[in-house]
């Protein structure tokens, strides 16, 4: 299966620029929750954990040919379709949402591994598919992306049910969707947009969007993460604070500064020199892993490379662009650096797809 | 073989597409972080330091006062203040209604002390209650979490260690806001002094605060402090009071149990050795914040316990207004002081009788023992004589119907009337009759404590009418300074003879047959006049009947001594204290006190007499 030959098309830059944002978030994890009075947090050492088994599940997932995974996708679907309403009937419930399957060591949250499943599926149905996608061919793809969708959204976890659009959209695109067809979703979509805002949304999510727009109007309530994600993030400067030097982020004035909000903690610390260093490190890999699509040996591949990059990419810049309090707050994490096991090891297999890709260019 | 080809050309453009799209959006990422991490990198560092530095005003304590030995009168004791930390409050009705209830505070008026500071700058922490029970401190600090805007501070706080001289020392309450737009120094939220040498000193004991810059976590709790400014404590202030002499004062009030006043002063130079006021509040009640129950007390009391009697209550002189009318006659020459007059116990002026105190009358006196018997013919007659006028000018000269310029706040002036005051306060003539009725103090005569103080000074001291100050030295923090006695106010070109005269029949008062025998000390020359001033005339006490009120005579006694060399001088008055013997035995302990102190004795304890009640 894992001949000797491919070893030597591994892109190891791809490798190790992903492995560089795992100490990156190792570092930042450890600053973000040191904790001078109780003698710090082990989260730090759990996120090696996480990067470790991760590790692993790379392994697993370029080892085998990608093609058989993209094969088996129909029953990998269908597990996933398992576990996501096992979560909703018996999943842990934690502040309102049910998201996890509590596994002794560490809680499963299977809707991170949705994401490289709707990949793997979609690669799979748009593949076999010559010519450019039909209406039909869409309304599959957005059934086979509305399932999962809508059972993350019913936990509800709604950031992680929208991380599934780009992937459909970004598969149909390759796909050679036609640009009038996209054209003709965007203008549904702005005037889907009113009636959604009326009858769809929730008052907290009004009020999350209507306090982006001005978050003095509720400088105490939900535009107060905002105001203090910008603080955060200005106040460290051109070099930052320093290591574990964040005033923001080590006296709490920002939550979730190990999750959400691990960016602006690193911006807080490690200044503008820091968040260039990420993002340079962060466009690498996308700009590698489209790479690899485009050398991709077949269609495939391509569409399976950029499925998981969708999702991967969409994350990354929604959750930079809130950490820097210029996005309305969501619970999304930032891949390869938020804190949580799940996402850390569904990143990283999905990585090891696109590795996968890339290295068996050439085989037949 | 051409279809796939010419897919695979579409896929490469539509991932370049994507290339680009990728690097504009990361391009406009870094762009928008350069914005706000170098842009508007100070605006953001600002904030954070906002964020997480809080100044605290250390609050300075107020400068002690001590009495003219250096015996701490007034000083400050350590209390807690809880306060409400709008910067942090998310929402405020729901802290008030907790605060309330973690305190048993009552909401309504908690929620009027917020909101009379609501307008204020938010990160002016709103005081609810100045002195926290210990209670309270805990119940605040275990609801830390819950409850993080709500600060416990320390501050100093004024303590009156004596339960004596309330109106004299006064009492501290926070700035009202017609006192924060007058002065420049005050905030809202100070405290500084209402009444009394807290209030006239109030810029010397105020001193400055301090501030504490601390790093506080978001839910307001202190990690560690950056740097510290100690509070400035205010200057210490030395008063002419003896503590003694003020006790000796208040010991002779407490035993009688009569309201009243009295103030003591070395007439060399007006040093106020003692004063006071009854009946008196507790200063203490002020300077934790007065209660709302407390205050509704003091000021709905019928006795006016705020009001300081000393300064500002006025009462007919009575006899002890004598020595004024025989001054005036004495030195314009319309008697010499073996002028006599015979007294049968009463007398016509202008068509009415005028009755002497004594039934059957005096006989022939002279004026020295017209002074020592207070025989009110012969002051109608002398005073008849000389006219008021020039009763008016003396006794202005000796310090009655003046302002005695003490440094107390809101001192009010007596009244020694003149025809022209009459003309000017009632637009009528002066009657004839009038002058005989104020000879004896009555009428439309009317004094305070404190001026008659500086009356018996002027007496004693020959006829300088020295300034009454209570303040002797200032320290700054450098030292000692002492601050010189005020200039006095005038001086009355007195005859040594003629005054002479009526300080012989002083002496006799107390030493002779006269009516202030309660005063005498055997060795100390006491000198001194007893007054008994009606409330009401005989004919209006007769009409009252039966009342509720209180129609006793007020009993005066002013004194000085020793007679040849005097070095204290003063006044006792005592509302509705029945006759002025009963103030002469006030100032009997207070004049025993101050010689046994004097010559290092044993200080007498404290009095056990009685008043006589029998008018």
């Amino acid at each position: 299966m894992f001949e000797r030959r491919l070893y030597h098309h591994i892109d190891w830059a791809l490798l190790i620029a992903v492995l560089a944002l795992c100490a990156l978030s190792v570092a930042t994890i450890y600053a973000a929750t040191f904790d001078p009075t109780h003698g710090g947090s082990r989260r730090w050492v759990i996120q090696m954990y996480a990067i470790g088994i991760g590790l692993i599940a790379m392994l697993v997932t370029v080892t085998a040919d990608y093609r058989t995974f993209t094969d088996k996708s129909h029953f990998i679907y269908i597990a996933i379709l398992g576990l996501l309403l096992y979560v909703l009937l018996f999943g842990h419930e934690s502040k309102g949402a049910r998201r996890w399957i509590p596994l002794g060591a560490f809680n499963l949250q299977p809707s991170e591994f949705a994401k490289i499943c709707v990949a793997l599926v979609l690669a799979k149905f748009f593949g076999e598919n010559r010519g450019a996608p039909t209406w039909g061919d869409l309304a599959v793809g957005g059934i086979l992306t509305g399932i999962p969708l809508a059972l993350i959204g019913k936990e509800p976890d709604l950031g992680t049910a929208m991380t599934l659009v780009p992937i459909l959209l970004a598969v149909a695109y390759l796909a050679g969707m036609r640009m009038r067809i996209l054209g003709i979703m965007l203008v549904a979509g702005l005037l889907a947009a009113p009636i959604a805002w009326k009858f769809v949304l929730k008052d907290y999510q009004k009020s999350r969007i209507s306090t982006f727009i001005d978050p003095s109007q509720d400088a105490k309530g939900a535009g107060y993460q905002q105001i203090q994600a910008r603080i955060t993030v200005g106040s460290g400067g051109l070099t930052g604070k320093g290591f574990k030097q964040g005033t923001q982020g080590q006296l709490r004035f920002l939550p979730e500064v190990d999750n959400d909000f691990v960016f602006s903690v690193l911006a807080e610390e490690q200044g503008f020199a820091g968040v260039l260093v990420a993002l340079g490190l962060y466009l690498f890999v996308i700009l590698r892993a489209l790479e690899a699509a485009r050398l991709a040996k077949d269609r495939l591949g391509a569409y399976l490379v950029l499925g998981v990059l969708a999702s991967f990419t969409f994350q990354v810049v929604y959750n930079i662009t809130m950490s820097a309090g210029l996005a309305p707050v969501k619970g999304l994490t930032l891949p390869l650096m938020s804190y949580g096991g799940s996402s850390m090891i569904a990143t990283l297999a999905s990585f090891g797809l696109v590795l996968n890709v890339r290295m068996r260019r050439f085989t037949n | 073989m051409a279809a796939p080809v010419e897919d695979r050309r579409r896929l490469t453009l539509r991932l370049s597409v994507l290339q680009y799209m990728i690097t504009v959006l990361f391009s406009v990422l870094a762009l928008s972080f350069w914005v706000l991490q170098v842009v508007q990198h100070a605006k953001f560092e600002e904030m954070a330091e906002n964020n997480h530095q809080r100044t605290l005003a250390l609050r300075a304590p107020r400068g002690l006062v001590l009495d003219r030995n250096e015996k701490i009168l007034v000083e400050n004791r350590h209390a807690y203040s809880i306060s409400i930390d709008r910067e942090r409050t998310k929402d405020l009705n729901r802290t008030v209604r907790v605060v309330a209830a973690v305190l048993g505070l009552d909401e309504k008026g908690l929620r009027t002390i917020v909101d009379r500071h609501r307008r204020e700058p938010t990160y002016r922490p709103i005081v609810v209650v100045q002195d926290a029970t210990l209670a309270q401190v805990s119940a605040v600090k275990a609801r830390k979490l819950e409850l993080p805007d709500v600060l416990v501070e320390e501050m100093p706080t004024r303590r009156y260690p004596e339960t004596m001289g309330a109106h004299l020392f006064g009492y501290v309450g926070e700035v009202s806001d017609s006192q924060v737009s007058e002065a420049n120094g005050l905030k809202s939220g100070d405290i500084v002094g209402q009444s009394g040498i807290e209030k006239i000193y109030n810029a010397m004991l105020m001193g400055e605060d301090g501030a504490k810059r601390v790093v506080v976590n978001s839910v307001g709790r202190e990690i560690r402090t950056l740097e510290e400014e100690e509070p400035t404590e205010g200057h210490r202030l030395q008063l002419t009071v003896d503590y003694d002499v003020q006790r000796a004062i208040e010991e002779g009030f407490d035993q009688l149990g009569f309201n009243g006043a009295a103030v003591v002063l070395d007439p060399s130079n007006g040093d106020v050795l003692g004063f006071t006021s009854r009946p008196a509040y507790d200063p203490n009640a002020f300077a934790g914040g007065i209660d709302r129950e407390t205050w509704a007390t003091l000021t709905s009391d019928e006795d006016l316990p705020l009001n300081d009697r000393a300064i500002q209550g006025r009462y007919s002189p009575g006899s002890t207004f004598k020595m004024a009318v025989a001054t005036a006659a004495l030195q314009e020459g319309v008697i010499t002081p073996d002028f006599k007059v015979h007294c049968t116990g009463s007398a016509n002026f202008y068509g009415r009788p005028f009755k002497c105190w004594k039934k059957g009358g005096h006989g022939t006196v002279d004026l020295r023992h017209a002074i020592e018997q207070s025989c009110n013919v012969y002051f109608y007659t002398i005073g008849n004589m000389t006219g008021i006028d020039n009763i008016h000018k003396w006794a202005t000269l000796l310090g009655l119907g003046e302002k005695s310029g003490i440094d107390l706040p809101n001192e009010l002036v007596g009244i020694v009337p003149s025809p022209e005051w009459k003309q000017a306060r009632f637009k009528e003539k002066w009657y004839a009759g009038e002058t005989v009725s104020v000879s004896i103090g009555q009428g439309s005569v009317s004094v305070t404590p404190v001026s008659m103080a500086v009356y018996a000074a002027t007496l004693a001291n020959g006829g300088t009418r020295v300034t009454p100050h209570l303040l002797k030295a200032v320290d700054d923090g450098s030292g000692w300074k002492p601050v010189p006695p005020p200039p006095p106010r005038s001086k009355a070109p007195l005859d040594p003879d003629k005054l002479q005269a009526i300080r012989d029949g002083l002496f006799l008062v107390v030493n002779g047959a006269g009516t202030g025998h309660n005063a005498i000390l055997k060795g100390y020359d006491i000198s001194g006049k007893t007054g008994t001033a009606q409330v009401i005339s005989n004919q209006g006490k007769e009409r009252a009947g039966k009342t509720e009120k209180d129609l006793r005579d007020n009993g005066w006694f002013v004194f000085f001594a020793p007679r040849d060399k005097p070095e204290i001088a003063g006044v006792v008055l005592l509302e509705h204290g029945v006759h002025g013997s009963n103030a002469a035995l006030v100032a009997h302990h207070v004049l025993d006190t101050f010689f046994a102190k004097k010559e290092g004795r044993p200080l007498p304890p404290k009095p056990e007499f009685k008043a006589n009640l029998v008018p």
